[in-house]
């Protein structure tokens, strides 16, 4: 019921968002926001449910984009075939990748994903013909669907958040699911898993490929938000930050990868007006997360939060208490 | 001659230079009660990691009602009808009693792949569950997690995954280990009451227990199986006496 209610008020406020603030720049912070949380939960499937740490996740935001991109200013597909094609393209690319990255768990597992990553990353600035190199590809203009005008930015942040809620849907049906729940078994008793007949590898190939899917939507909004595609994005740091998202707001709660996404951007957005070493702001956040909320931001806050109302319930009971024999 | 239920031939095993089973054979018929004893070390669990597929052997054979099960990856093994209990305990030590019985009841059905539906609306197998918790006696414990247990009610919950399996063949590694009296009790008159149709392997040191369960017995020694027969046959053979008891 409570959940419920708290759904109901935070759905009510990110409706009302770009009424409140009434500011572009704010508006299109928040669907920056929406953006990197959508990626940052897409990489969740893998780090949070399946145990799997992956350091190349920008692959899939950053081919989406590029494929969409080319396609579109190109190749002249029109808008609806070039989004279908660059998620197709990239989930059959998560397919494969998972293929070989799978063949290896824990450390080999995070190097192969770095390593593939790494590659689109230099194929993304050296192979100028195809990529544009440092140029990158621009596409002309936001789409329009239904006849909405996205260039506008209240526009492009309610389909941002259509596409973030559908998202988040489906990934909170996937957490509780069956599904969901082989994907931990195997996360955390491999072997027991396989005595219970279920198919580990199985099931941590689909995971993959699922994130790759949600990966692929984020690269969507990303390169219609922007507009824009550049080698940056397949970078090492894309992929890092998407992970620091995760990590930073708990990878083991369903609402961190969306916590550390607002934090991240927010403090790359706005403290970087303010303050020039942005980074360091946002190493001494991370210290002091790790420091007192090992498990990330999310739990940690609830544990400090039951720990708070127990201490204090624990002192308004214990007032009388009779002497200890 | 009815077919057997698990057969067991030529199996052999090294790590390194040191054989763990050595040429290990074994027949065990279906709906038949079989203990294997042996000193420590002598193979035991290897054995029941050879053929649950935990490890691949150098050699041999191993055939689950006639069919060889040696190539087949280990769940496929699991969906022939095999299930087992660890001597090291191997559950999900965060989630509840029930869920983990819930994960052995979902690795036999197709529904373990769907994404979209609630787990925990699913209430019959969520019943299921607690019905193979009441079977061995832990019924009050399905909303306990598992960290938080005792080590006597994660034995038992150990048992109630692989029944819950329905499994033809059940391999127990010491399911009465670090178990009180009447936590014995409870898991003796269970044993005793799984019917005929499932086949049972045991390995224990419980002696009594083992000994009054069992019709058949093994006796492993350095991964070979010296002496095989019933009870009276197994306690006066000569090389029972030999490994118990020294030369």
């Amino acid at each position: 019921m409570r959940g419920i209610f708290s759904l109901l008020v935070v759905s009510l406020m990110l409706i009302a968002l770009p009424a409140m603030v009434g500011n572009e720049f704010y508006v299109n912070l928040a669907s920056q926001v929406l953006i990197y949380a959508l990626l940052a939960m897409s990489l969740n499937i893998l780090v949070g449910l399946g145990g799997m740490v992956s350091l190349g996740h920008a692959a899939y935001l950053g081919v989406a984009a590029y494929t969409d991109a080319w396609l579109v200013t190109n190749a002249g597909v029109d808008t609806l075939s070039a989004a279908f094609l660059a998620v197709a393209v990239t989930t059959a690319m998560a397919a494969l990748f998972g293929l070989l990255a799978l063949r290896a768990a824990g450390l080999g597992f995070v190097m192969i994903t770095l390593a593939l990553a790494q590659i689109l990353w230099g194929l993304g600035y050296r192979w100028a013909d195809l990529t544009g190199g440092d140029n990158g590809i621009r596409l002309a203009s936001r789409p329009a669907p239904f006849g909405i005008d996205l260039a506008s930015p209240t526009h492009f942040y309610y389909f941002s958040l259509v596409v973030c809620s559908l998202a988040f849907v489906c990934l909170w049906r996937l957490a509780h699911s069956p599904f969901g729940a082989s994907l931990r078994g195997a996360r955390d008793q491999p072997r027991r898993m396989r005595m219970l007949g279920h198919h580990v590898w199985m099931v941590r190939w689909i995971a993959f490929i699922m994130a790759g899917f949600w990966g692929s939507i984020a690269g969507l909004l990303f390169v219609y938000y922007n507009q824009f595609i550049h080698p940056h994005s397949l970078s090492l740091q894309q992929s890092a930050e998407a992970l620091l998202m995760v990590i930073l707001g708990g990878a083991n709660a369903f609402l961190g990868p969306i916590v550390g996404a607002l934090i991240i951007t927010l403090v790359k957005n706005v403290a970087s007006s303010y303050v020039d070493r942005w980074n360091s702001l946002l190493g001494l956040i991370f210290v002091v997360v790790v420091l007192f909320m090992p498990q990330g931001i999310v739990p940690g806050l609830k544990f400090h939060w039951t720990q708070f109302t127990r201490r204090g319930r624990k002192v308004f009971l214990a007032a009388p208490a009779p002497p200890s024999p | 001659m009815p077919l057997a239920a698990l057969e067991i031939s030529g199996l052999n095993k090294r790590f390194g230079g040191v054989p763990a089973t050595r040429d290990a054979s074994l027949c065990v018929r279906a709906g038949e009660r079989r203990l294997i004893i042996g000193p420590n070390g002598a193979g035991k669990t290897t054995l029941f990691n050879l053929v649950t597929g935990d490890l691949s052997p150098d050699s041999g054979s191993v055939r689950l009602f006639g069919q060889e099960i040696l190539n087949l990856p280990t769940r496929q093994r699991v969906h022939l009808g095999l299930a087992r209990t660890y001597q090291i305990l191997t559950l999900f030590a965060t989630e509840t009693f029930a869920q983990n019985v819930v994960l052995a009841l979902l690795g036999l059905r197709a529904t373990r792949w769907n994404p979209w539906s609630s787990l925990a609306a699913n209430r019959a197998l969520h019943r299921t569950a607690c019905e193979m918790l009441l079977q061995v006696g832990l019924a009050d414990s399905a909303d306990r997690i598992v960290a938080q247990a005792s080590y006597g009610d994660r034995r038992r919950l150990e048992l109630a995954m692989a029944l819950a399996q329905n499994p033809r063949v059940l391999l127990l590694d010491e399911p009465l280990a670090g178990l009180s009296q009447e936590e014995r009790q409870i898991v003796r008159r269970l044993l005793d009451g799984i019917p005929r149709d499932v086949t049972i392997v045991m390995i224990e040191h419980d002696m009594d227990t083992a000994l009054a369960f069992a019709e058949r017995i093994s006796v492993l020694h350095r991964g070979e199986v010296i002496v095989e027969g019933t009870r009276a046959e197994v306690v006066a053979h000569s090389r029972t006496k030999e490994v118990y008891l020294g030369e």
